[in-house]
């Protein structure tokens, strides 16, 4: 039995060895190898391609399968993390920057005379300027528009949509563009929102003046009369005028077109006429439907022409060993090169503002029929950050996306779904200022008064 | 206690090695764990690194029994223990089915086990497909009946994108609200779990058990006249009480630990709420808000509930099986 045991643990140990000499070289050779966490993407490979082209001696690949903030935490502390990083919004970043894993590259930027806040769009800012330090540089930037396909208009001899449409005139529009089939369930949806994004809420209850909360945090006012009336008027577009898909209408348009699910999908299926969302929806149209006669407007604006918009920014792991030439491509980010080919690509908006003011970006000579760029521009410059509490973290927004659950299901009007969800709103902020230190202080200091 | 010659020690020595890389594994990986989950439970221990660790008595189960969402997950927890009848019922049916001698047995039999070796994800998206309120397969077959039956106007529920459930549960707080009765997602995935439970390890289990019985008590009970239900009411069921017992107790504890899976890939824990199970809402407490400690508390109230109820069973179903 011995002689058992002792030799499969030979053969074992041979098999390890033998194992270990014939792994594949590293894929950079001799170049030194850096890991970039992100989603991995046709057209980010192509970004990736252009680094690796300008910077012979490195070699960065992508890891897509350790993007959670969690993983990357832990990764990061433990010393096996990425060297580098994407993070979404001021709140990602501030916990990248609680856990010691964001490298502070304010002075290696300004030395290399980047000065990020000048340069890229303003609504970029939060998600890599923390406390007026610097920890990133966006990858791209995005707000959200209105698409509309061409075709079914003019199809059906409606006249397209004009800057400065009224919410009034996009119902008379949407009510004419959508068809029923024979059986009397609704085939094509004259409008498609994203009810379920958080975003895309928030841009209707921006434009309508609704705060979710006050300026410093301390307040949930999501049931102000103007969130009230913006939630209104999406329950109606669902239910009550019906040109929108309602949760039950959504699930059934998911896959009679063929295209999965989500507005893109419905869009290039033909299965609504106008669709809510952002240039990055370019990168599957053109692949999937580069002959799709497609037009962009910004969104009718009800009160204020304001709108949400956001950042994917890439962050340096601060234990990384190779954060120095990490850093190389966080100037890459900052780079001409860079910006004309996400530009290009239609991966949204590069992030350094100048490279939209061209005129190879508002006329690609390669994709000629995209004559909208202009507008794309145009929300990015308009796009604010969403709006947060340091009260409250991104998962304890439960209690308010419950209402706006109920509300889409129309199983509460708008008006009491609001009240209560300001209510525990409310509540979650004063519980989480009560029984955390650190929020106590702070909610002192914001307030003047305990919680 | 005996001393033990110097054979014996070495012999318990090899013995004790043996079991060394299992022990250390269950130390290191699960009891380590479970240990630190405890004394975590008791710290306000936060990923994003807002407050500096510290020891908060027991302010985390404050918390949680004073929240109102975690009352309705537990809620959903249990209720989604409601299939474990139907489906200890469902799998002793099926085993009595594949019991019987007849042509084709193995391949029944295999074709009944699938649901266990299929990949539960990719079940998952195929119910949820099955499930769709316009053009799934589910509400097809239940329209067709009702339009043979003459009622053409009957429409299906929307399983997984409704509130309602059998018990007209509210979603906002715990209690009953009329227009809440009715079938919804909690049904959706009790059926669905049905499924699996009825063709997986439990079928198996009483097909082993049935194989047990003796057949001269079988034999006795028909040489007295007995009917076939008879037989199976005093001589079968008994004869399958211990293996009952441990589908039961099994099924309690895969029951309240269970509901991430479906909530994960199907649902996201919604429409508002209704599928989010303390499995669930325990990921989201951990890697979505990145409270640790709490997400320990309530781990910890789970693992007492699952104790607890593991204790009843044990205490009054031992009673029941008498062989």
């Amino acid at each position: 039995m011995r002689t058992f045991f002792s030799a499969t643990f030979a053969v074992l140990l041979l098999l390890c060895v033998v194992a270990w000499k014939i792994q594949p070289p590293p894929p950079g050779g001799s170049r030194t190898t850096l890991t970039w966490s992100t989603d991995n993407n046709p057209t980010r490979q192509e970004q990736v391609a252009l680094f690796n082209k300008l910077n012979p001696d490195l070699y960065l690949m992508i890891d897509p399968n350790n993007t959670d903030q969690q993983k990357v935490i832990v990764q990061a502390i433990g010393g096996v993390g990425p060297d580098v990083f994407d993070t979404f919004g001021q709140a990602s970043l501030e916990a990248y920057v609680r856990a010691g894993v964001a490298w502070d590259i304010t002075e290696a930027m300004t030395e290399a005379g980047i000065e990020i806040p000048k340069i890229i769009w303003p609504v970029a800012v939060p998600s890599c300027v923390y406390k007026e330090r610097y920890y990133g540089f966006p990858c791209n930037v995005n707000a959200n528009a209105m698409w509309f396909n061409k075709d079914i208009f003019d199809k059906a001899g409606v006249p397209y949509p004009k800057p400065g449409w009224s919410w009034d005139d996009l119902i008379r529009i949407a009510k004419q563009l959508t068809v029923k089939g024979r059986d009397g369930k609704i085939q094509q949806f004259g409008l498609y929102f994203g009810w379920t994004n958080w975003g895309d809420r928030n841009d209707l209850l921006y434009q309508f003046g609704a705060r979710i909360f006050n300026d410093d945090g301390t307040r949930c006012e999501i049931g102000s009369p103007e969130a009230i009336e913006a939630m209104q008027l999406s329950q109606d577009l669902m239910y009550k005028h019906r040109v929108t898909p309602s949760p039950i209408d959504e699930a059934a348009l998911s896959t009679q077109g063929g295209w999965g699910s989500g507005g893109i999908t419905y869009l290039m299926g033909g299965r609504v006429a106008m669709a809510y969302g952002g240039r990055w929806w370019l990168n599957l149209i053109r692949k999937e439907k580069p002959d799709l006669n497609l037009g962009v407007v910004e969104m009718p604006y009800a009160k204020v022409p304001s709108l949400a918009g956001g950042a994917r920014c890439a962050l340096v792991n601060r234990n990384s060993p190779k954060r120095e030439a990490a850093l190389r491509f966080i100037k890459y980010l900052a780079s001409p090169e860079y910006n004309q080919l996400l530009n290009d690509q239609a991966d949204a908006l590069a992030p350094v503002m100048a490279s939209a003011y061209t005129e190879r970006f508002l006329h690609n000579p390669e994709w000629p029929k995209e004559d909208y760029n202009e507008v794309w521009r145009e929300v990015v410059r308009k796009a604010r950050p969403d709006e947060l509490s340091p009260f409250l973290r991104g998962g304890e927004m439960s209690a308010i996306s419950t209402q706006f659950d109920l509300i889409k299901s129309n199983l509460k009007a708008p008006a009491a779904a609001l009240r209560d969800a300001e209510r525990a709103g409310n509540d979650r902020i004063l519980r989480n200022a009560r029984l955390r230190p650190a929020l106590n202080k702070l909610y002192l200091e914001l307030t003047g008064s305990k919680p | 206690m005996k001393k033990l010659n110097p054979k014996e020690r070495r012999n318990l020595m090899i013995g004790l090695s043996f079991l060394l890389p299992n022990l250390v594994g269950f130390l290191l990986f699960t009891l380590g764990p479970v240990a630190f989950s405890f004394g975590a439970s008791f710290t306000n221990w936060d990923l994003t690194g807002i407050e500096p660790l510290q020891y908060i008595g027991i302010d985390n189960f404050a918390n949680m029994f004073s929240d109102s969402q975690f009352w309705l997950y537990f809620v959903n927890t249990l209720y989604f223990l409601i299939g474990l009848p139907l489906a200890i019922f469902g799998s002793l049916g099926a085993a009595l089915l594949l019991h019987q001698k007849v042509k084709g047995q193995v391949v029944y039999r295999t074709l009944l086990y699938l649901p266990s070796v299929t990949s539960g994800v990719a079940v998952m998206i195929l119910w949820k497909a099955l499930y769709n309120p316009d053009w799934g397969a589910v509400n097809q077959i239940l329209e067709s009946v009702a339009r043979a039956f003459g009622h053409p106007e009957f429409r299906g529920p929307s399983w997984l994108l409704s509130t309602q459930n059998a018990l007209a549960l509210g979603v906002e707080k715990v209690g009953v609200v009329p227009n809440q009765w009715g079938i919804g997602a909690r049904e959706a995935l009790i059926f669905m779990g049905l499924w699996g439970a009825i063709g997986g390890g439990n079928t198996l289990l009483y097909l082993a058990a049935l194989g047990n019985v003796p057949q001269e008590l079988t034999e006795a009970a028909e040489m007295d006249g007995a009917s076939r239900f008879r037989i199976f009411r005093n001589v079968t069921w008994p004869q399958l009480a211990p293996t009952t017992f441990f589908i039961i107790v099994m099924g309690f504890i895969g029951g309240l630990q269970g509901g991430f899976e479906q909530a994960r890939v199907m649902t996201l824990g919604g429409p508002a709420g209704t599928t989010t199970t303390l499995a669930y809402y325990i990921y989201n407490k951990a890697f979505v808000e990145y409270q640790m400690g709490y997400a320990c508390a309530v781990s910890l109230v789970l693992f007492g509930l699952i104790f607890a109820v593991t204790l009843v069973n044990w205490k009054f179903g031992n009673k029941e099986v008498s062989y």
